[in-house]
């Protein structure tokens, strides 16, 4: 009997470049766009600033170091918020995916916060912990903590029956079962969870950076309001797209990737 | 390895489509020797993928026994090693984990678990994908993978569930020889589930017909071992065999 053939993986470092020079070449297009327009229009600075106003407003941010502290204040809170979700959400939804009987009891309340996740907690998370860290990082939390549930429940509830059967007629005992088929199995609906709810995140951040704060690039974006410092707004926005853009492309969709190809995550019935 | 008794085995369950109770299984009763190799065919919807499933504990039965070696199966257990038509390999685990499985839940250390994993792995022709993952391999190598993850664990008795229905018909051929080659060498206790009867005269010593969930029929096979597919299709008694249980099959 011949050996079959077992197919090579293609090399991707190429394909890769190529992607990344598409994905940058409509943002450069947007910059020259941006300039051209003021400059020719005349646009008030006080409106919408050029280029160049704003990319010096933003060195000055760089220089005094307030930049890093407000970056580093928002992404803190992501920190915590998003893990302190995910290490209660995937118990959780694990908990929900092998009995019928909590899924069934927990699903309405798990859709019905879902919905309301994000800015909407702002004014209570407020009085509950106060301006600040706490109140923030519970926003981020309710973003994060149910989306994951959710995903961890279905990534569980779809792992095909075969496999569980498999794993138990090859004498796995229930904390096996729990870490070397139902965790595995849902990671990639984990992971996909967790790239929704940062999204959520993100944007719920910024929201709540703006109210209940003095720290944060939402709190940053808030201030220079206040001065009538058009190109500072400008570029916190800027800044606020392009760490997502770095933490969804470099960190989120890599590891997403990853879990579903490398595993063949195509269901076999 | 173990012998299967059946008795008085039956199966209802509420089918929410027709919205009644179904019998599968009704009133089965079979002995399955130590070292035995059954073949179960039958029309879909028969029982037989029910049957199985009961002896492999996956499924609960409704009434009467299923005897292990005199030990009645409560729920899976390393005992049975199962083979299943969707392969169900961990997409997770490369070849070697997967066959690894086994030991590793009963605490096999990791060298002497990889060593019993390639020794199984060259068994099958396999030891060039050992690294792979299963998703990178064809459908009849993932199902090679599926057979020998089974045999690595050192079941009493190896449950088959229609495991070449989904491979191409050359490679289910092959698959066929080899497995009735691993049976002869080590006479694990085989209840083969299938829908083709030439597949089933092929493999068993004794083919079993089911019907309606109810036991039609069962056939002695005396056709002498080793079996190769190049001599049997010539074979007048294998001829015979196919054709009349293919009669009671399609008589069921």
């Amino acid at each position: 009997m011949a050996v079959d053939a077992v197919p090579q993986p293609r090399p991707l470092s190429r394909s890769r470049l190529r992607q990344t020079v598409k994905f940058l070449l409509p943002l450069l297009a947007l910059l020259v766009i941006w300039q051209a327009s003021v400059a020719l229009l005349g646009v008030n600075p006080r409106v919408f600033p050029d280029v160049p106003t704003v990319l010096s407003a933003g060195w000055k941010t760089i220089l005094d170091g307030s930049l890093l502290t407000h970056a580093g204040a928002s992404l803190l809170r992501v920190l915590v918020g998003t893990l302190l979700a995910i290490a209660l959400a995937v118990p959780l939804g694990i908990t929900m995916g092998v009995s019928k009987g909590i899924s069934t009891f927990l699903a309405p309340p798990l859709r019905f916060f879902s919905v309301l996740a994000g800015i909407a907690w702002i004014p209570i998370a407020t009085l509950w912990f106060g301006y600040g860290f706490g109140a923030i990082t519970f926003v981020i939390f309710n973003a994060v903590f149910f989306v994951v549930t959710y995903n961890t429940l279905l990534g569980v509830s779809t792992i095909p029956m075969p496999l569980r059967h498999a794993a138990a007629s090859l004498g796995t005992n229930r904390w096996q079962m729990l870490t070397q088929v139902l965790l595995p199995g849902a990671l990639p609906n984990i992971v996909t969870g967790i790239r929704t709810g940062l999204g959520f995140a993100w944007r719920g951040l910024i929201a709540a950076e703006m109210i209940a704060t003095n720290t944060g690039l939402g709190y940053m974006l808030f201030l220079a309001r206040d001065f009538y410092r058009t190109e500072v707004i400008v570029f916190a926005m800027i800044v606020i797209g392009i760490i997502w853009l770095l933490l969804d492309r470099l960190l989120l969709a890599p590891l997403e990737r990853r879990t579903i190809e490398r595993w063949g995550m195509v269901q076999q019935s | 390895m173990k012998s299967v008794v059946l008795e008085q085995l039956s199966k209802t369950y509420f089918d929410p489509y027709r919205g009644s109770q179904v019998t599968a299984v009704r009133d089965l009763s079979l002995t399955i020797d130590e070292g035995d190799f059954v073949a179960v065919v039958g029309p879909s919807g028969c029982g037989k993928t029910t049957v199985l499933n009961m002896i492999a504990g996956f499924v609960p039965k409704t009434s009467g026994r299923i005897l292990l070696s005199g030990t009645e199966v409560k729920g899976p257990g390393p005992d049975r090693g199962v083979v299943f038509q969707s392969f169900a390999l961990f997409p997770w685990k490369t070849v070697r984990q997967n066959v690894a499985f086994g030991p590793k839940m009963r605490g096999v250390g990791k060298a002497e678990r990889n060593r019993i994993a390639d020794e199984y792995l060259a068994m099958a022709g396999l030891s060039h994908a050992a690294d792979r993952y299963p998703s990178e391999l064809s459908g009849g190598m993932q199902q090679r993978v599926g057979v020998v993850r089974a045999l690595a664990n050192n079941p009493d008795v190896l449950l088959m569930d229609e495991p070449f229905a989904s491979v191409d018909a050359q490679t289910r051929m092959t698959l066929q020889e080899e497995l009735t080659r691993i049976w002869e060498e080590r006479r694990p206790t085989v209840v083969f589930i299938t829908h083709d009867v030439a597949e089933a005269v092929f493999l068993a010593n004794k083919v079993v017909v089911l019907a309606q969930g109810r036991l039609l029929a069962e056939v002695e096979v005396p056709l002498e071992r080793p079996r190769s597919w190049d001599r049997l299709v010539q074979d007048e008694t294998f001829k015979e065999l196919s054709n009349r249980v293919l009669q009671l099959v399609r008589s069921a």
